[in-house]
């Protein structure tokens, strides 16, 4: 499906991870300052920024300076206030607990990348061997 | 507005949201998604039991949790799934038993394929409605006055008059023009009641043309079968008080309510297929060459084991039924195949989408098929009650719910 | 660039870093704006229309439920068109669009029926295991081109 034919509108959702310090109206209030011809609607959990793809990207770009792994984002479907997906309307659709589930991940997702930049490794998975049989006969004639 | 919390699975990926909304909308109601935190999701899937696998329905279950526990305010719940998914049927039915349990909610249940449309659903949601703005009225137990009420069915139309809580007049035919065939029936029954049309204080229309009649005849109530008939049938059963469920086995499609206090708190009505109507006992009746009414004699007689009938759908069935006449099996046997057919098909289809109550009440003009009545006793395990003038519980409902209107 | 086919395909979290390793993230989102903002259709649809779920007889009969049904006509042609895939598994989420185990398990079926490299990745329960997470992703980004 055509992500690369030319979009009249672009919706995207601008999300700040629990463990930053940046805050929804500070989102808001750097759009405002940039001038740009785009619009803003600040969120419980960030904002929504719309206008054409273009520009869209261009702020997000900005707004991630704020805190370059604090802050996430995704394209929406619906236009901002679209009744059909307003929560005011009918209460929350089944994409708003997905949302919600993801966001308390942002900030193991922080950390990693800040450990990542300071040249961090990642640890090896820890492997999860099976009990060997001796032990575990050990353990049960122990407790039985 | 009458808020009708949502809970469904499928129902924006079957292009079918926009007509559920239409219907209610067009009904008075709202549909609402009751709010649910995501940590609450995994608590009400262990309270309630049910592990389903898919998350949609597991958020299904924690909006009931969320209204069984009143966090979340509604007056009316309407449960639906995709036809067709055995995972999503299950938690539909467990789901719409715990409403029950746990709350004094109307609901109703619905399988949807992409092709629904608004209308399908229109006089579910009617009754959704009528039931939360109507509370006082659908209490009404004696009828007051001299009214009428009207029912249009797809097979056969009603006329009722009724003075101060008596029958006094009633007529039927078959249905052709709404208008006409109401008027037909109107004046008859009134004829036999003794009184004009201008005598009459109120008049209650139902069924399929009753927005049509209610407009010709400036009726004062105008009202969904649903709620209508099960008033009609506790009035003439005599069962005002307590529980019971109502089985109306139709031309076109079947309806079974259940009520507490002769108001109803569950129903389904359906019929994908005529296999399980009315309709498929008038071919039958066609083909042994018989009229309809002495169809249920007949039946009675016989015995449904003793002819193969095991098919579900009504051209099969008729097929079925010619391959045992050609064998030379009894009438009243395959009389009584073919209401063991209905009876078994309208408990597999549509029964099990609600509890039932005992007694049974089984209403409409099917219910004068005394052989189709006693197969539905056999499956059901117990013979329904079958009230005096049962082929006008439209009509009663009508004109006793129509006096409710009077000062 | 190339276009990455994203599982769950509503996820913020794979949208967010495929974009940010600079590909391009073929998401649910994408194709219901298409359908949302058609201005043909007299009464826009929430999500897909009729047609759609018709279509989705490409993917699975007419047994299938009609939400399954749906749900393909919108991914399935992503799937048709992505160069490679980031699954992502043991996620404890998944609600609306991915609500159906159904459609996701057949998603992963068409997936790798088309042969193209997929990464399957663990839903990332702590800081270590996200810093996994995002090494291989970038492994398997970068070794794409």
């Amino acid at each position: 499906m055509s992500e690369n034919k030319p979009r009249q509108r672009e919706t995207r959702l601008i999300m700040i991870s629990p463990a930053s310090n940046v805050t929804p109206d500070q989102l808001a209030r750097t759009v405002h300052a940039m001038g740009r011809e785009l619009s803003v609607k600040e969120t419980c959990y960030g904002c929504l920024l719309e206008g054409d793809p273009k520009t869209v990207v261009e702020v997000r770009d900005e707004l991630r300076k704020l805190d370059p792994h604090g802050i996430y984002s995704k394209r929406r479907a619906y236009p901002a206030g679209d009744p059909r997906r307003c929560r005011a309307q009918h209460g929350t659709r089944p994409g708003y607990s997905q949302l919600e589930a993801e966001w308390k991940l942002l900030a193991n997702l922080q950390h990693a990348m800040d450990a990542i930049d300071m040249g961090e490794k990642a640890p090896p998975e820890p492997k999860r061997n099976k009990l060997p049989v001796k032990e575990f006969k050990e353990i049960c004639e122990v407790n039985l | 507005m009458i808020k009708i919390a949502q809970l469904s699975c499928g129902t924006e990926y079957s292009s079918v949201q926009s007509e559920i909304e239409k219907a209610a909308f067009s009904v008075g109601g709202k549909m609402v998604y009751p709010d649910v935190g995501a940590d609450d999701v995994d608590d009400a899937v262990r309270e309630f039991g049910f592990n389903p696998r898919s998350p949609q329905l597991k958020l299904m279950i924690a909006r009931a949790v969320q209204l069984s526990k009143g966090v979340y305010d509604a007056d009316a719940v309407f449960i639906a799934t995709c036809f067709r998914c055995a995972e999503a049927a299950l938690v539909r039915n467990e789901l719409r038993r715990y409403i029950q349990e746990h709350t004094r909610l109307p609901v109703v249940t619905y399988s949807f394929t992409e092709r629904m449309k608004s209308a399908q659903l229109l006089t579910r949601m009617e009754a959704l409605v009528t039931i939360v703005t109507r509370k006082e009225l659908l209490a009404r137990e004696r009828q007051t006055g001299l009214t009428a009420g009207l029912d249009s069915g797809s097979s056969t139309t009603k006329a009722v008059i009724m003075h101060n809580n008596k029958i006094i007049g009633k007529a039927w035919m078959p249905s052709y023009d709404v208008v006409e065939s109401a008027t037909t029936v109107l004046n008859q029954a009134l004829e036999q009641a003794g009184y004009q049309l201008k005598d009459l204080e109120a008049i209650g229309t139902t069924g399929y043309g009753r927005f049509t009649l209610g407009k010709h005849f400036n009726a004062k109530l105008v009202q969904e079968e649903l709620t209508v008939n099960s008033k009609g049938a506790v009035w003439l059963a005599d069962r005002q008080r307590g529980e019971a469920t109502i089985l109306d086995i139709g031309g076109m499609d079947n309806k079974a309510i259940t009520v507490r206090d002769g108001v109803p708190d569950n129903f389904t009505m359906g019929g994908v297929c005529a296999g399980a109507s009315g309709r498929f006992l008038e071919m039958t009746a066609n083909r042994l060459k018989i009229d309809v009414t002495q169809l249920g004699a007949l039946a009675e007689k016989g015995d449904w084991r003793k002819a193969k009938m095991n098919s579900y759908c009504s051209i099969f069935g008729i097929q079925d039924l010619v391959t045992s006449l050609g064998e030379g099996k009894a009438f009243e046997d395959v009389a009584a195949a073919a209401c063991h057919s209905v009876a078994e098909q309208v408990y597999e289809q549509q029964l099990q989408e609600i509890d039932i109550r005992k007694p049974i009440i089984q209403v409409g003009g099917t219910s004068l098929i005394s052989g189709l009545v006693k197969e539905v006793g056999e499956v059901l395990g117990e013979r329904p009650i079958v009230p005096a003038d049962s082929q006008y519980i439209g009509a009663v409902g009508g004109a006793l719910l129509s006096s409710g209107f009077l000062l | 660039m190339k276009k990455i086919f994203i599982d769950p395909p509503n996820s913020m979290i794979l949208f967010d870093i495929v974009e940010r390793l600079g590909h391009e993230p073929l998401s649910t989102m994408a194709a219901l704006q298409e359908r949302v903002d058609n201005l043909e259709i007299d009464m826009p649809p929430m999500n897909v229309t009729l047609d759609d779920v018709i279509k989705g007889l490409k993917y699975a009969g007419i047994e299938v439920p009609s939400g399954i049904r749906g749900r393909l006509a919108v991914w399935g042609p992503q799937i048709d068109a992505a160069d490679a895939a980031i699954v992502m598994t043991e996620a404890p989420y998944s609600f609306g669009c991915v609500g159906c185990e159904r459609s996701n398990e057949m998603v992963k079926y068409l997936l790798r029926r088309r042969g193209i490299p997929i990464l399957w990745v663990e839903y990332p329960r702590d800081k270590e295991a996200a810093m996994r997470m995002l090494e291989e992703t970038k492994e398997f980004l970068e070794g794409l081109e």
